[in-house]
């Protein structure tokens, strides 16, 4: 009753002296419903930064909740905060498909869906307000360009051959990936040729059968191209079972903790760094400017920033 | 007489008064937790309450059928996704295209159909081959999960029909479909149970299973049309969950069987067979439903409920024991 009274009184309050001030404002409330919190550390770190980042924030409320990767429930979720009436809603989706009606229904209710992380079908667009996530065609771009400036400071970058491995075939971001990359290395070192590209399928042991073949087939391989740190590290292993790994400049499309710790080894070139702190302060963000009416792309990008040997000292370790 | 009446009551009415408990206690909690302007106990709230049970509601009928009768049904999980997948793409298939959106009942039609066939399989084998039906349902959960994974590989099967969509959230008289499905199926089911013989077979079979063979029940053709019943109740629940969703991962529908069994035992029936009511069950349903959401509503996390719900389970069957130990009046510890 109490807490009810307070609300009261503050509403009233905004509404005598206006919106001018964020201070009397009554605060947002924004439902997330998340993916599968618990499954890996990504998704346990996003939701420990999301409430952080939140609670941070005077002018919001949040309710949290954790679908436990079962469509069903996250649509039960959607359809209870379209209940409680909340301002917005942040979903990070368990299925981009099965999710859209659900979605819809919010969107019907007049209450705008900011999709976090990994985006929903297209068929769900229209009513979608935001997509807040990582940027994979510029993952790829960044890493071409870490891929080449490497190249220039150890004056290969006239003559260097390089394969690539991608993520699994079908998949948005191994496509988006692969792109980024292919299309931005011609642009800044147009000497370097990519020999082939092969699947890894997100997979270690995969990517290292496929990294056995290529030092088979190619005499002179000057840098590999992984669709993640996972697959980078097992060419890597490849690599260094071979005996070839000295020569060879490995990079990859997202940072993880195995290729953090093959960095500080000096044995793995560079990555993207895509942290999950900011994924979620991202998707927070993105709502409040939603709600507040401010002009929001689209596509709302976090930045991934390039990490290389030379600066992994300004990030932490991955945690996934 | 009197007393004995109000025993009976009291053990049967268990789940209920949990229910009003639960109702109290997140109606209270939800006062001074909640960030939601609206309360707990709001008629729409219990509404969607209703409408989300129904996914587990409709397929827990099944299994109460099933477990009265002395068995149990690990497959429902799957056969609920393979259901899902059937009528998902049997909409695209070319040779429905004449159709239009006449294609949706010829899909229906055919998820209710592979619901059945795989209850005839599994009921087939415990009839021919007296294996027990945990163990013969354990290995069709694997194989039905398997032919799921078949059909499509890792890809999710999808079919966005906005005029099945519709169909599926409409309301008739404040009802939502998924609710009606549910409200209607309790009924045929509990009338199925209690006013024909097939369904007094089912406690009888349950109850002592010698004794029936001898009353000239036949108990292997018996149990193979209450498979077939929980396999079309599974499909039904499928067909009315993915008409709204439209899509369907290969892992859905994972332990919906022990949502289902926690819901049923909540319901007071009994493991061993030959006892049970459909509409205890109904109880079950809400009251997991009702954790789940209450929990949800005043901000725990799902960890939280899985943990709650666990202690929930072992605690009523504890009561249900004690209670049913006085109610009998023999077992002294």
């Amino acid at each position: 009753m109490k807490i009810r009274k307070t609300l009261a009184a503050t509403t009233a309050a905004a509404t005598l002296l206006g919106a001018g001030s964020a201070f009397a404002q009554d605060p947002y409330t924004i439902g997330i419903t998340q993916n599968n919190v618990g499954v890996d550390s990504y998704q346990t770190t996003y939701e420990q930064a999301f409430i952080a980042a939140a609670e941070k924030n005077a002018n919001v409320e949040t309710v949290v909740l954790d679908a436990g990767g079962d469509v069903a429930r996250q649509i039960a979720q959607m359809q209870d905060l379209i209940q409680q009436e909340v301002d917005a809603i942040i979903i990070w989706p368990t299925n981009g498909k099965a999710v859209i009606p659900a979605v819809r229904q919010a969107h019907q209710a007049g209450i705008p869906v900011i999709v976090t992380n990994s985006n929903i079908a297209e068929e769900g667009f229209d009513f979608v307000a935001s997509f807040s996530g990582p940027d994979n065609i510029t993952q790829g771009a960044r890493a071409a360009e870490i891929m080449c400036d490497r190249f220039k400071d150890l004056g290969i970058a006239d003559e260097a051959q390089i394969v690539e491995i991608t993520g699994q075939p079908g998949y948005t971001t191994a496509i988006e990936r692969s792109d980024g990359f292919t299309q931005r290395l011609p642009e800044v070192c147009p000497d370097v040729t990519l020999v082939e590209s092969q699947p890894g399928d997100w997979n270690r042991e995969k990517s290292q059968k496929v990294m056995e073949a290529f030092l088979v087939k190619y005499d002179d391989i000057d840098g590999v191209y992984a669709g993640d740190d996972n697959m980078g590290v097992g060419a890597l292993n490849a690599a260094k079972a071979a005996g070839r790994a000295e020569d060879i400049t490995f990079v990859g499309a997202t940072n993880f903790a195995v290729g953090y710790e093959a960095m500080e080894r000096g044995e793995y070139w560079g990555s993207i760094y895509q942290s999950p702190v900011d994924d979620a302060e991202a998707a927070l963000q993105t709502a409040i400017d939603v709600l507040e009416g401010k002009d929001v792309p689209f596509l709302n990008y976090f930045d991934t920033p390039k990490i290389t040997q030379e600066n992994m000292d300004q990030f932490t370790k991955p945690v996934f | 007489m009197q007393q004995e009446t109000r025993k009976r009551m009291i053990k049967e009415s268990a789940i209920w008064g949990f229910i009003v408990l639960e109702l109290i206690f997140f109606s209270v909690a939800g006062h001074f937790l909640s960030l939601s302007e609206n309360a707990f106990m709001d008629f729409e709230n219990m509404l969607l309450l209703l409408k989300q049970s129904a996914p587990i509601g409709i397929i827990a009928l099944g299994m109460t059928v099933v477990m009265i009768n002395g068995n149990i049904d690990l497959s429902v999980g799957a056969t609920f996704a393979l259901a899902a997948v059937v009528m998902l793409d049997s909409m695209s298939w070319p040779i429905f295209a004449p159709l239009g959106d006449w294609v949706i009942p010829v899909s229906w039609a055919l998820a209710l159909l592979t619901g059945m066939v795989l209850g005839a399989i599994n009921g087939f084998i415990v009839w021919k081959t007296g294996v027990d039906a945990f163990i013969v349902t354990l290995g069709s959960m694997l194989g039905f999960r398997g032919l799921v994974f078949m059909y499509n590989g890792e890809q999710p099967t999808f079919q966005l029909n906005w005029t099945m969509v519709d169909i599926a959230e409409a309301r008739l008289f404040g009802l939502q479909t998924p609710t009606l499905v549910l409200i209607v199926c309790t009924v045929l089911v509990w009338l199925m149970l209690n006013k024909t013989i097939h369904g007094r077979n089912v406690y009888a079979v349950g109850d002592n299973r010698e004794a029936a063979v001898n009353a000239g029940i036949r108990v292997g053709p018996h149990m193979m049309i209450n498979f077939i019943i929980i396999g079309f109740l599974a499909a039904l629940s499928s067909v009315v969950f993915y008409s709204a969703s439209g899509s369907v991962n290969p892992n859905d529908g994972m332990l919906y069987e022990l949502w289902v069994i926690t819901a049923v035992v909540l319901g007071g029936t009994k493991l061993t067979g030959g006892k049970g009511s459909v509409i205890a069950t109904f109880g079950g349903v809400i009251a997991i439903q009702l954790l789940r959401k209450g929990l949800g509503h005043i901000g725990a996390d799902t960890a939280m409920v899985n943990l709650v719900i666990g202690s929930i389970l072992i605690a009523v069957l504890y009561l249900d024991k004690q209670l049913n130990r006085k109610g009998d009046g023999d077992l002294k510890v």
